[in-house]
């Protein structure tokens, strides 16, 4: 990656499009032409209030895309932007998805909520590299915080892409149960890659099923969430063990973080 | 005869020693110890008189006093460290003016020409440390850090007297100053031992008149200064192979009764000077048009350090003294080749419940 002069400079960026996903969560497409990697993420920033990390969730001809959703300070400013305002950000910040490590084999992507966010990228890629077989499996908390919705058509054309809903609604025809309970139903290669985004309950419970399909932890991916200030390994906050998971990650082979991500409190 | 350039020594009086401070100070902003509020701190200094010549401090876990006595260099190091200097506890980063709806960005990163007159061979190896954090090993090497250290001067002195609460020779970095030094003092019987380590320290140095050449009794009375200083201290723990014990004992119940003690203050991240934590704040003027993203000083004791998710993932109070611990003697090595801790015992002396980070170490990883 390259080196930031400064890393605390903002750069700019036009609006070019908003898409609302659902109440609260907003997709931003934003004028660049900054080089990134599926599996970077920027700090957004918001006048006056601060930043928030916020993976690129795509990347289109000269634009990127962020899907950001309304929680707390920065994220409700973020979300009020529309066409034609400016968004300002640093990075592109992180590693990226070992994507050639699935060539040739399964890869499975395992998305839970915004995960979907931060698996997007890759499993667009995906679907254009030699991959033998791919399969995506998404976990929502209910019919109405669904994300994407205007790409499962053209997805679920190109791979096996599938959603389950932890509530059931009565809009929807589609599996109900968490994702836990999809995952134990697919039969899956031992040498298969599987990359992962979701809560850490979500990563844990997922990779103790995987483990017991006979997947070694070394071919298991997982993006992690962490409160992060710098960005650049000088603030502290991020820190999991001896990794900073702004710049060691976000992304982590799973056997080399499991010490510390399944311990408590670290 | 050597008169010039990196690699000489020279016996110097104290007049010869007020007028090297004297020529550092046509230069550079010098940061010195000095006497403040009954401690020892280090100050910028305008005059040499202001070195707390003649004091020693006397600390011991949750204690801190001055004493008279004899000599000059007598004291160790100063109670506050160099760390304020050069990652000062609150830095402006980046000036965000709003204006007709866009934003427009200041940067003024300070360029400083300092030196540091008297640091010992702990706060030096704490120094290298925290190049090691900002600048060597960081993909993005930090411009403000960058800026504040640039020009840095840097007069070593060995210590002639240990506290209680020093265990540079438990961690390896002291009491003797060994590299990473302009200029470096040693107080001896005759007078000061001064050695050369830079180009630029014997160019400063060239100019003193009074001063003569050292000789073979000048090192050999070092050398016996330095090894009763290291006497003053015991040995705490074995080095080789901490981190691999420490990570061993993640699940020790040990860390728990720390918890009964420690009351979260922070005060050990404050005066460590490798703890490099950071915030961002915003500061906003009232018309809300002008904003200052400034970085200050965190603690990983601090309840709000680890949140995500509305969710404090370090909520007790021993997996945030897990932290630290772990991240000095443990992490830090893994993330910087090196410990995180010097052993300059600040932590013990400023501790309010008079935690001793060697005690605890030795508990954890050797009991
Ligand atoms: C590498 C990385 C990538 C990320 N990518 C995205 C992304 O693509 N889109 C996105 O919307 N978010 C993403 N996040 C999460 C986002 O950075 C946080 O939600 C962030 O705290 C939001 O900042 P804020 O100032 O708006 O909220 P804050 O004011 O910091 O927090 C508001 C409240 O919400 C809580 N909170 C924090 N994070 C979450 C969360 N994820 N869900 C629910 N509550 C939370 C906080 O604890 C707090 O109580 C990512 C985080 C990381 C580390
Ligand atoms: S941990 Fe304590 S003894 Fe070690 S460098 Fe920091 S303040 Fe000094
Ligand atoms: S100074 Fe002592 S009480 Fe305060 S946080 Fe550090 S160890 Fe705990
Ligand atoms: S976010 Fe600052 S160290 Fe990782």
């Amino acid at each position: 990656m390259p080196t930031l002069e400064n890393p605390y400079l903002l750069k700019a960026g036009r609006v070019e499009k908003v898409i609302k996903e659902c109440e609260g969560v907003y997709t931003f497409h934003v004028k660049t032409q900054e080089p990134a990697y599926p599996g970077q993420y920027n700090m957004l920033y918001a006048f006056g209030v601060g930043e928030a990390p916020i993976t690129i969730a795509s990347m289109g001809e000269g634009y990127i895309v962020h899907t950001v959703r309304a929680v707390g300070d920065v994220t409700r400013h973020i979300d009020q932007l529309r066409e034609g305002d400016y968004l300002y950000w640093r990075g592109p910040y992180g590693n990226r998805w070992e994507i050639e490590r699935a060539y040739n084999k399964t890869l499975l992507i395992i998305s839970g909520g915004l995960g979907l966010a931060a698996t997007r990228w890759v499993f667009e890629e995906a679907l254009n590299k030699p991959i033998k077989r791919l399969v995506h499996l998404y976990g929502s908390k209910d019919y109405d915080s669904l994300l994407y919705r205007y790409l499962y058509e053209n997805w679920s054309s190109k791979a096996e892409f599938y959603i389950t809903l932890d509530r059931p609604d009565p809009r929807w025809k589609g599996k109900v149960g968490l994702i836990t309970e999809l995952l134990k139903e697919l039969e899956l290669d031992e040498d298969t890659i599987v990359f992962t985004c979701g809560p850490d309950p979500m990563v844990k419970a997922c990779v103790r099923i995987l483990q017991e399909k006979g997947i070694p932890q070394n071919n298991i991916y997982a993006s992690l969430e962490r409160h992060m200030k710098c960005s650049v390994g000088t603030c502290g906050h991020c820190m999991i063990g001896p990794y900073f998971v702004c710049k060691d990650g976000p992304i982590f082979r799973y056997d080399l973080i499991r010490e510390y991500f399944e311990r408590k409190e670290v | 005869m050597e008169s010039k350039g990196k690699g000489g020594s020279y016996l110097l009086s104290l007049e010869g020693i007020r007028e090297l401070f004297d020529r550092l100070r046509e230069k550079y902003r010098v940061i010195a110890p000095k006497l403040k509020d009954g401690l020892i701190a280090f100050s910028e200094v305008d005059n040499f008189e202001s070195l707390p010549f003649g004091y020693k401090n006397v600390e011991a876990p949750g204690f801190y006093t001055l004493e008279r006595s004899g000599g000059y260099f007598t004291y160790t190091h100063p109670y506050n460290s160099f760390k304020n200097f050069l990652h000062p506890p609150e830095l402006a980063l980046i000036k965000v003016k709003k204006e007709k709806g866009k934003l427009s960005f200041q940067v003024h990163i300070q360029e400083e020409t300092l030196c540091l007159f008297d640091i010992r061979a702990c706060d030096l190896s704490a120094l290298r440390v925290l190049d090691l954090v900002f600048l060597h090993k960081n993909p993005h090497p930090d411009p403000y850090y960058a800026g504040l250290r640039k020009g840095l001067f840097v007069v070593a002195v060995n210590c002639t007297y240990a506290t209680f609460t020093c265990f540079c020779s438990t961690m390896g970095t002291g009491p003797e100053v060994k590299e990473g030094y302009d200029l470096l003092i040693t107080e001896l019987s005759e007078g000061f031992l001064v050695e050369v380590g830079s180009e630029r320290g014997g160019e400063i140095l060239e100019k003193i008149e009074n001063k003569s050449d050292a000789e073979r009794r000048h090192f050999k009375e070092k050398a016996q200064r330095l090894r009763e200083t290291e006497a003053m201290m015991r040995v705490h723990f074995e080095r080789e192979g901490l981190p691999e014990r420490l990570y061993g004992k993640m699940d020790s119940t040990y860390w728990e009764h720390i918890e009964k003690r420690c009351v979260a203050c922070t005060s050990c991240t404050q005066a460590c000077p490798t703890c490099f934590c950071f915030d961002i704040l915003e500061r906003n003027n009232l018309e809300l048009d002008e904003s200052l993203r400034v970085r200050v000083w965190d603690s990983c004791f601090s309840p709000s350090f680890a949140t995500v998710h509305r969710f404090n993932l370090r909520q007790s109070v021993h997996s945030r003294y897990r932290q630290w611990l772990m991240h000095k003697f443990a992490y830090w090595v893994d993330q910087f080749d090196c410990f995180g801790c010097v052993g300059c015992g600040r932590c013990i002396t400023w501790c309010p419940v008079g935690i001793d980070i060697r005690e605890e170490v030795r508990r954890i990883a050797y009991a």
